[in-house]
């Protein structure tokens, strides 16, 4: 294919319009992305999650920027929230990324989520493989940021750094499951401000002795807009990688995260071919009006749709697949 | 596998005027009609913008002018893009613009100039029937 031939030869305009296309869903791109997928597997992929204005844009500005300087050849996608009320997006990660944009040969994506769940859309891995084709060697993933639930994030990075502030809550908050399960190195971010030390130091308690597949998670305090603390945290990040490349746990882990993305992405393209026979099925209408006449209670809505979807011999098969 | 055709807009701010209340409100109601809105954050070249351009793939690219020297910035702006061989992208300009430099601007090959007042609804119904014909 033409459009593959120029990025893996470096041409950024048609890695740009490749990645359209994979946003876009169409087959052309998802070819694409079979052909450069050979090419793929050797980049350092860095997954950037935490909640909204702890930082994350800032955090990649300056590590994009520390890397470049060191000659590393960058890649970004800061992905972003779609609205659900009109389906548009607006993209502002840019603006916090104008010392990075300087880098010689750094490439910048902006992306909607669409509705994909965990973080990313369901076109981020595509694109961080383009990325790769297109010869970046560190590819960072800007994760939506809406904290806890943004688990898939993981499944297409090497390593992931979560974002925190000082006033990220209380040791309540580390008990829940989430945000501190997705990340394999913390940082504080913000560390000008009062009580960001022991906001430090009880997440290092928190997490001592729970060694995760023989990987103590990190907790480092940095200042990103002043870019105090990130020669450390890219140290920490090379450790990291080499964790994941060389350590039999690691090797695991990234086996097993490469399996749950597949399952989300089948999920999701499932879902909307399901949605759409589905509607379209005769039977359909009269559910949802018992439903919304209060005939029959939402789950019982739900059973009824199923049955109307998955005819009776594959239901048995989906149960049973469910149980292995 | 599904498709899905958005209509992708970059919101840029050239040169060395710092007021983006507009640009922002205007990237606001585009988001709100549904299109994916980039916006370059203040203080850009006219290189950065092109650059930004390519990386993010988008259909239309929107500057926001202020500061009274929109002949000469979009006169760079497209010779950049026909260096860039982006001539593919629709351009529209808001800003502060005197309605005597309206045909200036389309003559250089703006589709859409849209000065402050202009209703969003116009803006966005501009937008969107560019989109349809291409």
């Amino acid at each position: 294919m033409e459009l593959v031939k120029k990025v893996l030869q470096g041409d950024e305009g048609s890695a740009a319009r490749l990645i359209s296309m994979i946003e876009e869903g169409l087959d052309e791109g998802y070819e694409a992305v079979s052909l450069i997928f050979p090419y793929t597997g050797k980049a350092h992929v860095i997954g950037v999650t935490g909640g909204p204005g702890a930082g994350k844009s800032t955090l990649i500005n300056r590590l994009a920027a520390s890397y470049g300087r060191q000659g590393e050849k960058v890649g970004v996608i800061a992905v972003d929230p779609t609205s659900a009320k009109s389906d548009g997006a607006f993209l502002g990660d840019r603006v916090r990324m104008k010392d990075a944009e300087r880098v010689k040969g750094i490439f910048i994506r902006s992306m909607a989520h669409r509705g994909f769940p965990g973080g990313i859309a369901k076109a981020t891995l595509g694109a961080a493989y383009v990325l790769e084709g297109l010869g970046k060697k560190v590819i960072f993933v800007e994760s939506v940021g809406a904290g806890q639930t943004e688990m898939q994030v993981s499944t297409i990075c090497d390593s992931v750094i979560t974002v925190l502030t000082p006033d990220y809550g209380d040791e309540i908050q580390l008990m829940k499951a989430g945000l501190i399960e997705i990340g394999d190195i913390v940082v504080m971010n913000k560390m000008d401000r009062t009580g960001a030390a022991e906001a430090a130091e009880d997440i290092a308690l928190h997490l001592a002795g729970r060694k995760d597949n023989d990987w103590q998670i990190p907790v480092l305090t940095i200042q990103a807009n002043k870019g105090e603390g990130i020669e450390k945290l890219i140290a920490t990040l090379d450790l990291h990688r080499r964790h994941m490349r060389d350590d039999a746990q690691g090797k695991f882990v990234r086996k097993e995260r490469m399996k749950r993305l597949v399952l989300a992405l089948f999920k999701e393209e499932a879902w909307g071919t399901l949605l759409n026979e589905v509607r379209a099925k005769e039977g359909f209408a009269g559910i949802m009006g018992k439903l919304q006449n209060r005939e029959i209670d939402p789950y019982r809505a739900v059973r009824m749709i199923l049955k109307l979807a998955l005819p009776k011999k594959e239901r048995k098969t989906a149960r049973r697949s469910k149980r292995a | 596998m599904g498709t899905q055709k958005k209509i992708k807009v970059l919101i840029a701010k050239p040169g060395l005027d710092g007021h983006d209340r507009g640009a922002k409100v205007v990237s606001l109601a585009l988001k709100d009609a549904g299109m994916e809105v980039i916006y370059s954050g203040l203080h850009r070249t006219i290189d950065q913008i092109v650059n930004i351009a390519i990386q993010e793939d988008v259909d239309v690219i929107g500057l926001s002018i202020m500061t009274g020297a929109h002949i000469p910035i979009t006169q760079r702006l497209f010779q950049k893009i026909r260096e860039k061989g982006i001539g593919n992208k629709t351009v529209f300009v808001g800003g502060v613009i005197p309605s005597r430099d309206i045909p200036k601007l389309k003559e250089m090959g703006v589709s859409g100039v849209f000065p402050g007042g202009t209703p969003l609804a116009e803006t966005i119904k501009f937008l969107q029937s560019t989109m349809l014909k291409r």
